[in-house]
């Protein structure tokens, strides 16, 4: 945004140092901009300002009293302090009367060690507790879907509240009662399953709403993170992958206004067992004279994979969940060789997030189905003609459900198979030539396109099981054996090769693209827009 | 769910309660009273708390039912509804004794014996405590804050009505008075 078409900006000093905001911008958001942190509860930005919890009280020069950062919008020439000893005392208070009834228990809490609670009691509350009456004790509720409530723990903020009635818009939360009494109700005989619900979990700013699925699985500071991307759908939410020691234990939204602002969904959130599970393609396979398909080391099973697919036509049957560099890998080879690319992809019903423009679980429920059209590729609905002397180069398709009958009738009329996967589906496994073991989407780098064509890199989050390797890796290395293409050595540099040859990439770099992903370059064109609400009228 | 009963509620759940078909309250007549309500206000949230009041007058308590017709009458969610509901002490969320007596305990009314008043209703209706209902569903006894005749101590409302000057032996004769 320039000066000369962007809003009217104001500038403002806030703990001695300058920002410059765009009017009506809140006191809280102008201070995040310089690099302050003003302690807050019920705010989130996600969310509609609601100013319950007093947390935010800052001192601003000339003010009678002091001001909620999160409901205060900046003036000209304002002066904010954070930390005079009169909000200092102010949010001392409040800690104070949010920890009387709170049960202290953060050794036994799934919150600790990623609660603010605890975090500014330690920066700014009372040392010892003061408070020797009981406290208000409350049961422990299953609020339904995969949200759990511990009233005693609950600061009342009512970022739930607000999550479910203004963003969700499925109001089924509520205050209850009041004053020291009041707790987060639910409607009777109406639970949490809302396939968003589960984002209360991550706007509690306390241990109240837990995770069923993660409840004492890890202690928050146990976890190792990396930013990925779900692939749960084709809307491509930004993620954080959550592992102890190497295995996924949860997976969290990260934060892109372009994408999916602060949330994600069930489907994506609860689905990554797969992501750990054990019976992983681990070791290059190569079939025998006898026949037999035996272990083999890497280069002998590159070499044999090589030796299948060159001077045949190739066709490639790719998973909807392989990263653009690997679609273009395996792309060579068929583009190159006259063959065709294939891929299916499991199709479920949409479900919007109404608060969020065009953010929803996605009908098409893989990540990279725009890549895969974008670099060639088409879905499954027309049978391929394959020849009995042709290739067929399997991509992690798992080749569960609906096989297509051409791929079947081509195995039975002789068509070497090459299989570079991540597992070594039963059914293919008899049939396949070589297997070439790779590494899934949290064992690697690479790119997906989401459905607005966005490209996002994901990062490696666990260590490879057995020898599988990159798939980017593996790809470059059997294309550059079979003499399709040649010297890549980081993922970098392949997405460099697709840029270049392929016209929607070419504005764009892998460093570029850095955490928060860019637009190809004829999104609108493709027709990948989002649909404008005149559209829908 | 609700938490009871902790200090806030009054009135606490009966240890019988005969599930009865809900009745819907909002039909005819009503449904005009409750049309003339709305047509004072901008929007139909604003007429939430005389509704819940004309379906304690009709029910004697406002049940989960009630909360659903309620917020589907006013365009509301059921759980908004019952943050209302639950927030103000004076509906109640549990059914209650057909006569519902208030004893005003406050400073005044309890210099003047209001304690002993309340024992007087505790006996005579057979309810033992406040907020449990007898066993025959004709009573219940709470303590309520100043109901302002401070000068007439102790007042006392049974349901709407309004008694005061009200001495332990009156209380018993009250209770005597009613079906």
């Amino acid at each position: 945004m320039s000066d000369t078409t962007g809003p009217k900006m104001v500038t403002l000093t806030i703990e001695g140092r300058t920002a410059v905001v765009p009017e009506g911008t809140s006191i809280i958001e102008a201070a995040k901009t310089v690099g302050v942190l003003i302690p807050h509860y019920c705010y989130h930005p996600g969310l509609p300002v609601a100013g319950v919890c007093r947390m935010c009280l800052v001192d601003v020069e000339r003010f009678p009293k002091l001001a909620p950062a999160c409901a205060t919008t900046v003036m000209e020439g304002q002066v904010v302090h954070v930390h005079t000893e009169k909000a200092r005392e102010a949010r001392t208070g409040v800690l104070e009367f949010l920890l009387i009834n709170h049960p202290l228990d953060c050794p036994v809490c799934d919150q600790a060690g990623e609660c603010e609670l605890q975090d500014y009691t330690f920066q700014e509350g009372r040392a010892e507790s003061r408070y020797e009456e009981p406290k208000r004790f409350n049961p422990v509720e299953d609020f339904g879907g995969d949200v759990m409530y511990v009233p005693n723990r609950c600061i009342l903020c009512t970022r739930c509240v607000r999550f479910m009635g203004e963003v969700a818009e499925d109001p089924v939360l509520n205050v209850s009662e009041r004053g020291d009494r009041a707790f987060i109700g639910k409607a009777e005989g109406h639970d949490l399953t809302n396939v968003w619900a589960g984002n209360v979990v991550d706007l509690c700013p306390v241990g109240a709403l837990l995770s069923k699925d993660f409840l004492n699985k890890a202690r928050a500071w146990e976890l190792d993170r990396s930013a990925s991307i779900c692939t749960g759908c084709s809307q491509g939410c930004n993620i954080t992958v959550e592992t102890r020691d190497n295995t996924v234990v949860r997976l969290k939204p990260r934060s892109n206004p372009a994408v999916n602002e602060y949330f994600m969904c069930e489907v994506g959130r609860l689905d990554y067992r797969w992501i750990n599970r054990r019976d992983r393609l681990d070791q290059p396979q190569v079939r025998g004279d006898g026949g037999v398909l035996h272990v083999a080391d890497w280069e002998a099973a590159l070499d044999a994979a090589a030796a299948a697919l060159r001077g045949r036509r190739v066709h490639v049957l790719a998973s909807a969940n392989a990263s653009n560099e690997a679609l273009f890998l395996a792309g060579e080879l068929m583009r190159t060789s006259g063959g065709r690319g294939v891929f299916r992809v499991a199709l479920g019903d949409e479900a919007p997030l109404p608060g969020v423009p065009d953010l929803s679980l996605r009908a098409e429920r893989a990540a990279n189905g725009t890549g895969a059209r974008v670099l060639g590729y088409e879905t499954l609905s027309t049978t391929p003609t394959i020849a009995a002397d042709d290739a067929v180069l399997v991509l992690d398709d798992s080749l569960e459900g609906d096989v297509p009958d051409a791929l079947l009738e081509a195995i039975a009329r002789g068509a070497v198979i090459v299989h570079v996967g991540t597992t070594l589906p039963a059914r293919i496994a008899p049939l396949l030539q070589v297997a070439l073991p790779i590494t899934n989407h949290t064992e690697e780098e690479g790119t997906f396109t989401n459905l607005r064509g966005r490209v996002q890199r994901f990062l490696q989050s666990r260590t490879a099981p057995g020898l599988a390797r990159p798939s980017w890796y593996v790809l470059a290395d059997l294309t550059e054996r079979v003499g399709v293409t040649s010297g890549f050595g980081t993922p970098a540099e392949v997405f460099t090769a697709i840029s270049s040859v392929h016209p929607a990439f070419s504005e764009l770099t892998y460093a570029q693209l850095a955490l928060r992903g860019l637009p190809i370059l004829d999104a609108t064109a493709r027709g990948l827009d989002a649909p404008t609400t005149a559209g829908v009228a | 769910m609700t938490y009871g009963p902790s200090a806030g509620q009054l009135v606490r759940p009966p240890e019988h309660h005969h599930e009865t078909p809900y009745v819907p309250v909002f039909t005819g007549e009503r449904r005009e009273q409750l049309d003339t309500i709305l047509s004072r206000y901008p929007t139909k949230m604003a007429a939430l708390l005389p509704a819940l009041w004309m379906v304690q007058d009709v029910h004697g308590w406002v049940s989960e039912q009630a909360v659903e017709e309620v917020a589907q009458v006013l365009e509301l969610s059921p759980a908004y509804v019952k943050g209302v509901l639950s927030f103000y002490t004076m509906y109640h969320q549990h059914p209650v004794g057909k006569h519902f007596i208030q004893v005003c305990t406050t400073t005044p009314c309890n210099v003047c014996g209001a304690e002993d008043v309340v024992q007087a209703f505790l006996d005579a209706t057979g309810c033992g405590e406040l907020g449990v209902t007898s066993t025959d569903g004709r009573f219940t006894v709470i303590e309520v804050e100043c109901l302002g005749a401070c000068g007439f101590a102790t007042p006392i409302m049974i349901n709407d009505e309004f008694i005061e000057s009200v001495t332990p032996e009156r209380a018993a004769r009250i209770v005597a008075e009613r079906d």
